[in-house]
């Protein structure tokens, strides 16, 4: 312990250098700190993003595929086609929705019809997704009611919800009439309840909200739904669940991360450009104390000479340098997570006219364990280079000099 | 008595590229406890050369050394260490205090840098030292801010930290102005008087090898009172 009362002395022997040198630790640390929850942030803004307009995990039935059947006739294979006229539909709801119930991870379940149609008004025709749902579970996936820019949520036996660049599109408002077009050809004058804007142009531009029995005859289907959305409480979690699910009821069950695989392409990629920016400022850092410390060794030749005249080992004088390594290295990375993580909250505070976050930054997702302990490391590795040089002079050299 | 030092037929040939230089050829030296010997000799002479064999700070080419009953120019690098540190005292011409530390620390570092610090019974031999060369009023000033002759008399007071069988000064007083090298020698007789401490000291200075017991004297690689010796025996 008497190497880092030395090294100690060494570091205070000269207050400016070793602050200047301390303040370049701290400085790659804020660096790495700010990418970092950059990086986090962008990604939880992202996933956000999607998990909180869509549902997690979608249960639909298994896709038809032409099958190929036994024969009598050995030489013959015979192709059993599907009717594409069939609708796809799970009969058993009902009780997937009683398996759902029962699963404590999940927050929201929503059976439901999606199809196609046309809205016509006049002479404008345009395509829709249908989503029908029951009236009572409106917001149960994405919160509908909350994003009505006119007219209500209440969709009775003949409303129907529109985005606003549709009502745009086919000069609609709310309170107004709207022919129904199903894809099975059937029609029906429906009532615009309301209008609302998620701020997605896919939604706003192409998707209407029904209820669940008005849409039942207008597709045919009299029991069954097309498929079940369900909003788990952990959205990390719906691959998990996902397959669980699948091995559960037999139907297809696909996550959110499936749905928008690109999304995860492209988190993949930005982790990756972050980690290469982290590994910069870290090996900056570390070539800083491996410099300065290599400086420090240079100009105290003589002082270590003459301690290891009047026998002292090599091993104390490797160890002072290394000593001092890591006082700067963990000063160092301390100050720069304060100071980084300051950066990170004041500039997570700030907000755009809107009222939304100017910088999608995640303060508490720094990397702060990672960094200090890493830096702390990495300075000690760097000291070990120049402590082995000094532990290496040959007394007599450094003192005759 | 036996000697506190013993070298016998001491050789070294510095080598640089092809060519080999012969400093010292064949020296023979003996010195009993108690003794303060000047190593004189035309600058060049080998006198450093001989004083860093003897504080096994460099290998002789050949010879064999004896430093209080123990032979030991067969040892390694950390035994060489852990023998300065115990046995061997060493005074520089340039001081070479730990600028950072104080006095009493830079006194006190000997011992302390093997122990893991420095002991109170440490603090204490390095102030009854300190006290012991004049600088009872600077024992916690910071070393860099002592003038030249009190970083002399620092460095004498921490050659004899560890009690040393013997204590080795290049040139002690080349870089001291008249009074404060007659301060510094002074400080030794009385050291070497009163304690028994046995010196050998390189120096030129005619000055202060008037003051010593023993002259010793090198000449083209060889002792030169030995070589006379050698001569006359012929
Ligand atoms: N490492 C070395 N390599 C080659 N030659 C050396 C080396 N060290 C010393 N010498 C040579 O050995 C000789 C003796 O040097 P040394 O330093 O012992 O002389 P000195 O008697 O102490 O001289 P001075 O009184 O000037 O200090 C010199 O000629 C010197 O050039
Ligand atoms: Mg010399």
């Amino acid at each position: 312990m008497f190497a880092l009362s030395v090294a100690r002395r060494y570091l205070f022997s000269n207050p400016s250098q070793t602050a200047l040198l301390i303040a370049g630790v701290a400085l790659g640390v804020t660096a790495f700190v700010f990418i970092t929850a950059l990086i986090q942030g962008l990604a939880i803004r992202l996933t956000d993003d999607v998990t909180a307009n869509s549902a997690h995990v979608s249960l639909e039935p298994l896709t038809r595929v032409a099958r190929v059947l036994p024969s009598p006739d050995a030489d013959v294979e015979s192709v059993a086609v599907v009717s594409t006229f069939q609708r796809r539909q799970i009969r058993a709801w009902a009780s997937t929705v009683e398996l759902l119930r029962s699963q404590s991870s999940v927050l929201a379940i929503s059976p439901q019809i999606s199809g196609s149609a046309f809205l016509v008004k006049g002479e404008a025709v345009a395509p829709v997704a249908v989503t029908a749902i029951d009236p009572s579970g409106l917001d149960a996936i994405s919160p509908i009611s909350t994003e009505l820019v006119s007219g209500d949520a209440n969709l009775g036996a003949d409303g129907i919800l529109i985005g606003v660049r549709l009502a745009e599109n086919l000069g609609l408002s709310a309170g107004q009439p709207v022919l129904f077009r199903t894809d099975r050809g059937i029609d029906r004058l429906l009532t615009v309840r309301g209008v609302f804007q998620t701020g997605l142009q896919s939604l706003d531009e192409r998707v209407a909200y029904l209820s669940i029995q008005t849409a039942r005859p207008l597709f045919r289907l009299p029991e069954g739904v097309t498929n079940i959305e369900i909003k788990l409480i952990d959205p990390n979690s719906a691959r998990e669940f996902a397959a669980f699910l699948h091995e559960a009821t037999g139907l297809r069950a696909t996550s959110w991360q499936e749905k928008n695989a690109s999304l995860e392409g492209a988190l993949t990629a930005q982790a990756q450009t972050g980690t290469l920016i982290q590994l910069f400022s870290l090996i900056s850092v570390l070539i800083g104390i491996a410099s300065a410390l290599s400086l420090s060794a240079n100009r105290r030749r003589g002082e270590i000479g003459i301690m290891r005249a009047f026998g002292v080992s090599r091993r104390f004088i490797a160890a002072v340098f290394v000593w001092q390594g890591l006082l700067i290295g963990m000063v160092g990375a301390g100050i720069g997570c304060l100071s980084g993580f300051a950066l990170c909250a004041w500039l997570a505070s700030l907000t755009k006219p809107d009222g939304t976050m100017a910088l999608p930054i995640a303060p508490a997702e720094g990397g702060y364990v990672a960094v200090f302990l890493l830096t702390t490391l990495g300075a000690v590795l760097a000291s070990v280079i120049p402590a082995r040089s000094a532990a290496r002079l040959d007394p007599l050299e450094a003192i005759q000099q | 008595m036996s000697a506190v030092l013993d070298v016998r037929e001491i050789r070294m040939t510095f080598r640089n590229g092809d060519e080999l230089t012969e400093v010292l050829k064949g020296i023979d030296l003996a010195l009993e406890p108690g003794e303060l010997a000047a190593l004189l000799g035309a600058s060049g002479s080998g006198k450093s050369t001989l004083l860093s064999i003897v504080g096994l700070l460099l290998r002789p080419t050949t010879g064999t050394i004896t430093i209080a009953g123990q032979r030991v120019e067969g040892f390694s690098d950390t035994e060489s260490a852990l023998f300065r540190n115990q046995r061997l005292g060493f005074i520089f011409q340039f001081h070479h205090l730990l600028p950072d530390f104080t006095a009493t620390e830079n006194v006190a570092f000997p011992a302390a840098a093997p122990a893991g610090g420095i002991t109170p019974s440490m603090r204490q031999r390095a102030r009854e030292l300190l006290a012991r060369v004049g600088l009872s009023d600077r024992m916690d000033f910071p070393a860099r801010r002592l003038s030249g002759g009190q970083k002399q008399r620092v460095a004498i007071a921490r050659a004899l930290m560890n009690k040393p069988d013997l204590v080795l000064a290049d040139e002690p007083t080349g870089s001291l102005d008249r009074i404060a090298a007659e301060q510094v020698l002074d400080l030794m007789r009385e050291v070497n008087r009163e304690d028994g401490a046995t010196f050998l000291i390189c120096t030129h200075d005619e000055h202060v090898a008037a003051r010593c017991t023993r002259r010793i004297t090198l000449q083209d690689g060889h002792v030169e009172g030995n070589a006379q010796a050698e001569s006359i025996s012929k």
